[in-house]
């Protein structure tokens, strides 16, 4: 391929995924993608992608020299690529340009099934998990679960959903009336017509590295009748029954309402 | 529920995916592009610059003259000479020729990519967040422990290699054209009356060459000197520096697109085979070589590939740790570029050795941490 053309082609790919970064960062999309450490580093890096793409592209006829010789032998060039220019260009751009055009900023049901979503919540108190989260006390949480107006001590689902693998978590806030929120999800397998799943996803560094955490919620009439995903605050007592699989974090639902969707999901060092 | 190619339609074209599965894909797909972009162009400009600006003796010069110190200081100049293992082979090409010994050349080949500042923080921002129980009331961030173990036994396997190839014959080692090249300069044949400068042989040690900076024209000389040279043109050596940068940003961002695309379905259960890899990942033993042989295939950069590996959420810590040292040693296109250098029989050698020492390295770690959180 001709080498100007080869430049104008790599310099427009740039731009695209400049184009890209900065759109996602700048409409605040990021956010359902990325944890906080790392959104600014997206809008640095589509800021360097449009300066690299737009220098190469204002330069692309001129001559330039490495300023080395290379020796009889050493063939290489500094432009020269291991696969052809034009298919490089696709591999560049064509996923890149589906991407953008099939998300929709979030997995599927079956995705956050295959991400723990209808796992037993006993079995996903795994011991890494549980030991990224803050260790819990009764002064914590007299401290930071200050009563709402109803008299419920307020609760991030994570807190609840890990305090099922720890005994003296257990002891010290089963039978708590609590206050948390979440999405609702049907549950397949429930024993009980009136049970659904309240989860949030488990982010550390991005969406694919999430996790669905659920806890079980039961409603003691009539269950909401609201779409799957639908976010909602709800109250109740919080227990742990074994129910054969091991201890599980269990919401008896005394009221629920719809809430509005948080800013974002949660992540490893915040908003659990 | 129907997932992923159980949901293509029989008979179209194109495959008619399942809404479902589109939006997976994408989503995942995107998240660990947004993660892993900025690395690579840091990787890129720097490696870019390096290419253009750093005189080529700049190197060589860096290690001292013993054998053994000089692979363990070729095993660490990744730290200040950052290049990625796409660059790294023409690199160590042109190091050879001038007189490095092939032990430091390809110490620093396979220690580089991973020894290197941008590999190093690339893998701490991807390990961020979850901590690694080291026993009662003991953890540590999974970003130290996965980045110093990554760099630690990068570091011990580039040396070993280091080691036992400084006691193997050169003509074992590298392709016979390399070896005339090198022999040639060895036993120059031709008349240097008109070149009148220092020549780079082969030392006991490490056999840097001793090139300096000063203009003259190559008349008669015909090979290469290894220092600075000013033809005119600095004025462009700019532009040359960027379009080296763009070049190794699409290079790497080639390979980066196909391991995410297929990394996405992987991780939202839409390959094929995407259950039977999670049926491995528990397996202690299975566990690394399934990594080690997906990092093969994936051909991913060094200063991305932690992106993905702290995607791959049901594999153990040892076998993530496999997959990140032995992916910028040895995947398909090393195995081609290796090929501009060394025998393909000390290639095949070279790849059964690392499979098999990462993999017990990787698994004799993981079990040691098991051991220490279960006591």
């Amino acid at each position: 391929m001709n080498p100007k053309l080869q430049r104008v082609l790599f310099s427009l790919a740039l731009l695209t995924w400049a184009g890209v970064l900065i759109y996602f960062y700048a409409t605040g999309r990021i956010a359902k993608y990325l944890a906080p450490d790392f959104r600014p580093l997206v809008m640095a890096g589509g800021l360097g992608l449009a300066v690299v793409g737009f220098f190469n592209l204002l330069t692309a006829t001129q001559e330039a020299s490495c300023g080395h010789d290379h020796g009889p032998d050493d063939t290489h060039d500094h432009e020269s690529l291991d696969v052809h220019p034009l298919a490089a260009f696709l591999i560049l751009l064509v996923p890149l340009c589906v991407g953008v055009a099939w998300t929709k900023d979030a997995f599927s049901l079956g995705s956050l099934t295959r991400k723990g979503l209808m796992d037993t919540p006993a079995d996903a108190s795994s011991l890494i998990l549980g030991a990224g989260m803050p260790q819990l006390t009764k002064e914590l949480i007299e401290k930071q679960h200050p009563k709402n107006a109803d008299g419920y001590h307020s609760f991030g689902l994570m807190e609840l959903f890990f305090s099922a693998g720890d005994p003296e978590m257990r002891e010290l806030v089963g039978g708590m009336q609590v206050e948390t929120e979440g999405r609702v999800i049907k549950d397949p397998d429930a024993p009980v017509p009136t049970q659904r799943r309240l989860y949030r996803l488990f982010i550390t560094c991005c969406a694919a590295d999430s996790r669905a955490i659920p806890i079980i919620v039961r409603f003691k009439d009539e269950v909401p009748q609201v779409a799957d995903n639908t976010w909602m605050k709800l109250t109740g007592t919080i227990r742990y029954p074994d129910e054969g699989e091991g201890f599980i974090p269990v919401l008896e639902v005394d009221h629920a309402a719809e809430a509005p969707p948080p800013p974002e999901e949660s992540f490893m060092r915040s908003n659990f | 529920m129907r997932r992923g190619f159980d949901s293509l339609s029989p008979g179209t074209f194109p495959p008619d995916v399942s809404p479902d599965s589109r939006q997976d894909f994408a989503f995942a797909f995107l998240s660990i592009l947004f993660e892993g972009a900025p690395f690579i162009l840091l990787g890129t400009l720097i490696s870019g610059f390096i290419d253009i600006y750093l005189p080529a003796g700049t190197m060589d010069r860096l290690l001292p003259r013993r054998k053994f110190p000089a692979i363990l200081v070729a095993g660490l100049l990744g730290a200040i000479l950052p290049v990625c293992e796409c660059a790294v082979v023409p690199v160590i090409r042109r190091l050879v020729k001038k007189g490095l010994p092939v032990s430091c050349a390809l110490t620093y080949m396979l220690a580089a990519p991973i020894v290197n500042p941008i590999t190093a923080l690339s893998t701490w921002k991807a390990f961020k967040g979850p901590e690694i129980p080291f026993g009662e009331g003991v953890s540590y961030s999974a970003s130290l422990v996965m980045t110093a173990s990554r760099l630690g036994l990068g570091f011990l396997v580039a040396v070993l290699v280091g080691v036992v190839v400084a006691r193997i014959p050169m003509v074992k080692l590298l392709r016979q054209r390399l070896v005339d090249s090198i022999q040639k300069d060895d036993n120059p044949g031709h008349d240097h009356k008109d070149c009148g400068h220092d020549h780079h042989h082969h030392h006991e040690g490490c056999g840097h060459d001793h090139g300096h900076d000063h203009d003259h024209d190559h008349k008669g000389c015909g090979h290469d000197h290894g220092h600075h040279h000013h033809h005119g043109k600095d004025d462009n050596r700019l532009i040359a520096a960027f379009r080296s940068a763009m070049r190794d940003f699409v290079d790497v961002g080639v390979y980066f697109t196909i391991g995410i695309a297929i990394t996405a379905l992987f991780n939202t259960g839409i390959a094929p085979g995407a259950e039977w890899l999670d049926s491995l990942a528990k397996n202690n033993l299975v566990a690394p070589a399934a990594l080690m042989a997906l990092a093969f295939v994936l051909s991913l950069c060094s200063t991305s590939d932690a992106f993905i590996a702290a995607t791959l959420d049901k594999f153990t810590y040892g076998a993530k740790l496999a997959f990140l040292v032995f992916g910028p040693m040895l995947d398909v296109k090393l195995l081609f570029l290796y090929q501009t250098v060394l025998k393909k029989r000390f290639i095949l050698w070279l790849a059964l050795g690392l499979f098999v020492f990462i993999g017990a390295v990787s698994i004799a770690w993981q079990a040691a941490i098991f051991s220490l959180a279960n006591p």
